[in-house]
Formats: structure tokens, sequence, C-alpha cells
């Protein structure tokens, strides 16, 4: 039985932009099948075994709920923000709980290790404090006043730069980051993943970006993405348990993981157990 | 009980592998000195399998946040807080893992005198075979299974096969008796595969 809190939550299921007539894209929600297609009229449509689910397009995808929505699909006010580039970067499937892939997503501490002179390198792997909060006002997870060190934040720079970033919780399986924009010192580059859970085990990662970024060419920035994600996924796909203990278990986190303890105890708070163990082993 | 892991020519100086006892999944791994060690696949931090990890010197990380491990297992260094000193209570899960007559065996513990014999007997080489134990024993007629390990002649030379348990297969790990069949004892062994595989489709 999945608990109603995981049903009435909001889940990616599809990019708008790949949209097809009947019977479309064939897919798993939670477990359960579903078709996402467009009908004769041209309307989104989310069939599941029991009817059409609830419909939200947003942010390139196509989001739906199986349940009874608990709330309105969380916004991202970025993505319609005049002069910003939004990039759809395709799909990656993991064979890891989308619980475990958005974890991954707020983790910095692994850029050295992971993403090796691109996102971070040794000797600079001190994560120093930030803030975490769980924001009663929204119901999200904030992490802010990050900080790292990146050898290659922009291609013309000759050293690296200290980069400032923020992350988001913003629903179960869909996170954000505020990442500072070497095109812009007023404005922050938008980078999300929204991950589809088709089981507990099982996920497709869709990564999207909002940017002020005119110039780089849109195949160079899926490309880059796409690296990014394939690193991930080796990690990802090789994690024991492969569902994400809430409870303190074997498992010891510091202080670098301040983000990965909040989002571990608001998914507990609020019931969203789908791809998740209870029980410490 | 001890479980044969590979051959050490397999395990050189600076590598980590995958293992297993008794169901359990293993990372060994050798460091710059030589020094040998097995432990629990699973990294302390946030369950990465340490047999993707790195050795440097004496001591082998993580490959998810670095996290390092000396031989004893304690860990040595967090990169995150490259100025805190890790607590004692961060380990990796430690297994006894011993080299003899050029196999590697892992064991929970226990007196080395159990491992089994094979002085005299010199490497050829280690084989996955996707196959049980029924199938091994049509594909080797005359090989006398003692435990893991099974004594038999090929071609007038003593060959030993240390059988192993991996996932759906068998690790072998063969030996003989004199250096100079190795490489005919290498070629009968591909045969033993074919045939197993054979064997456990029937
Ligand atoms: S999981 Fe091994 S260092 Fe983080
Ligand atoms: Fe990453």
């Amino acid at each position: 039985m999945i608990p109603a809190a995981v049903l009435n939550e909001w889940y990616p299921v599809a990019m708008i932009a790949q949209l097809a007539a009947w019977p479309g894209r064939q897919t798993l929600l939670l477990g359960s099948e579903i078709n996402v297609f467009r009908d004769a009229a041209g309307a989104v449509v989310v069939q599941g075994a029991d009817g059409p689910l609830a419909v939200t397009l947003a942010y390139g995808h196509v989001w739906a709920c199986p349940g009874v929505p608990a709330h309105p699909l969380f916004p991202i006010p970025e993505a319609d923000q005049p002069g910003r580039r939004l990039v759809d970067c395709g799909v990656v499937r993991v064979k890891c709980s989308p619980l475990r892939a958005v974890e991954n997503f707020l983790d910095i501490a692994h850029f050295p290790f992971v993403h090796t002179d691109v996102l971070g390198a040794e000797p600079h792997t001190e994560v120093g404090r930030y803030e975490v909060q769980i924001r009663e006002d929204s119901d999200e997870v904030w992490a802010t006043k990050v900080h790292f060190y990146q050898p290659q934040a922009a291609k013309s720079a000759a050293g690296g730069i200290v980069t400032e970033y923020m992350y988001r919780v913003a629903a179960p399986t869909a996170s954000v980051l505020y990442k500072t924009c070497p095109n812009n010192a007023d404005e922050w580059d938008v980078i999300a993943i929204f991950v589809q859970p088709l089981t507990e085990e099982l996920c497709e990662v869709w990564p999207w970006m909002a940017l002020f970024d005119d110039t780089t060419p849109q195949a160079d920035l899926i490309q880059f993405q796409q690296m990014i994600f394939l690193q991930d996924r080796s990690i990802l796909e090789n994690q024991i348990p492969r569902l994400l203990p809430l409870d303190p278990g074997k498992e010891i986190p510091t202080q670098a993981d301040l983000t990965s303890i909040a989002y571990r105890r608001w998914l507990k708070r609020k019931g969203l157990t789908y791809g998740a163990q209870m029980v410490a082993a | 009980m001890w479980v044969a892991n590979g051959l050490s020519q397999d395990l050189p100086s600076g590598v980590v592998m995958a293992g297993n006892w008794q169901g359990a999944e293993l990372a060994i791994w050798r460091s710059v000195s030589g020094r040998l060690a097995a432990w629990g696949d699973r990294c302390p931090h946030r369950g990465m399998r340490l047999s993707h990890g790195f050795v440097r010197g004496e001591t082998l990380s993580c490959i998810y946040h670095g996290w390092t491990y000396g031989s004893d297992g304690a860990c040595s260094k967090i990169p995150a807080h490259p100025t805190m000193v890790p607590p004692a209570a961060i380990k990796a899960e430690v297994y006894q893992c011993v080299e003899a007559d050029g196999v590697i065996w892992v064991g929970p513990a226990g007196p080395e005198a159990d491992l089994p014999d094979l002085s005299g007997m010199v490497a050829v080489r280690s084989v996955s075979v996707l196959g049980d134990v029924a199938a091994l024993t049509r594909a080797l007629p005359g090989f006398v299974a003692d435990g893991a390990l099974w004594r038999g002649q090929v071609g007038g030379v003593s060959v030993s096969l240390v059988v192993q348990a991996r996932g759906a297969g068998l690790g072998l790990h063969a030996l003989c008796g004199a250096a100079a069949h190795r490489v005919a004892v290498s070629r009968w062994l591909d045969g033993v595969v074919q045939l197993v595989e054979q064997e456990a489709l029937t």
C-alpha cells in the first residue's frame, strides 16, 4: 500500500516537447503503468489503470498526481523571468531510489571525487558551514550560504573560483539549485532535477535549467549536464542499501551532510516513504 | 570458513576488487607496500561500494566523498572537514584476509592452520563461469572435491581448483603442480568453462 501522503504529491512524467498522440509515452509512476499523451483536442492526458490523473504543465514538463493534490505544484518564479534561457536536458534512467537521486543532487562534498576537475578538485575539498532550514511557510527544505571552490566555473577563467549555491527541495522528488551566475553578478543560474519515481528502486531524472547564457550552444549545455549526471549515476547505482534510510542506522553523517539530514527528516515527518526504508539496516 | 577470492597475481599493489564471503559483499585491496585487506563493501558514510574506491599509499578512499581508511579499517581522513580528526567509531567492517600458496583467502576470524594445503602448487589463472556445483561435477569426472577444493589430474599433472560461489555462477581459481604446465592447464580451463556452461543449460 502506497501512503496517501505519497499519492497526493506531484511527479514529473514526461517532457512537454516530446508528447505524442496515444499511446504516447508508456511509463511507470510509483509502480503503476501510465500513458502520457495528447488527445485529439491537443490536451495532455496522463492515463492510469483507474482513469486520468490530475495534470499540471510547468517548466517544460508534464506533472501528474495519482491521488488528490495536497497543494498546487511548487513555483519556480525564475521560469518566467525575462532574459532567461530555459533548457530541457533530456532524461537519464538510474537504477536507484528516486530519493537517493535527489539526495545526491543536494550534495556538494562529492564534487572533487565524482566530478573531478569540473565541479571540484583536490585539495579544495572543504565544505564550510552553511545554513539549512525547513521553511514552514512553503514547506520546503532550503540550504543557503553554501560555498565551494570550482576549478572550471567558467571556460574563460584561468583559475578556479568560489561559487555560491542555494539548494531547495520543493517536492519529494524535485529539487532546484541556485548558483552564482558567471554572466550576471546580480542573478542566480537555476538548475533543477525533476525525478520520476518509476518504482522504489528505479527512476528517471530530468535535468532542467533556466540560465542567463545567450552564447553557449544548446547542445553543449545539454552535453555538459548529461556528463555530470552519468558520473552521478555510477555512484547512485552502487549505494547500499538501495532504499534511502530515514532512520539513523549504519550511516554516519557529518556537518557537510546537513542538507541530507534535513531532507530525510522532512520526508519522514511528511510520511513520504516511497523509496525509503524506515528500519535501520 | 575460509573462502577463496582470487589468486594473488590478480590483485597487484594499489588495486581494489570486489569479493564475497558467504553472501556478504566485500572490497578486497592491496596497499602500495603490498598489505592485503578485505572489508564489507559499504562505506560507513553513505553506503557507497568501497570496491569502486581508489588506493593511495597505505589507504583506501571511497570514490563518493573521498573518506579515507587505513589498513585497520579506521577512517583517517574526511576531505569535507580537512582539520577534523575522524571519530574512532568510523570504521569499515573488517574481515580476515590472508594469502597462501598464491591464493587470497577471506574468513571471519580463525587460525590460518585451517587453510587448505596447496603447497607445491603454482597459480595458473582465475575464471568466472555461469553454472553451479552440479554442472561442475558433471564437467569434471575424475576430480575429487573436498569442500571448496577440487583435485585431479590433467595431462599427467596434478591440478587444484578452488571454487568460489559468485552471484549466479562460480569463480574457479586454478593451480597446477608444475610451472611448465601452466599454459596447457590454462587452455584446459577454457574447455572446462565451456563444458560447465553447456551442462548448466541441460
Ligand atoms: S559514501 Fe563513502 S565517502 Fe561518502
Ligand atoms: Fe553529482
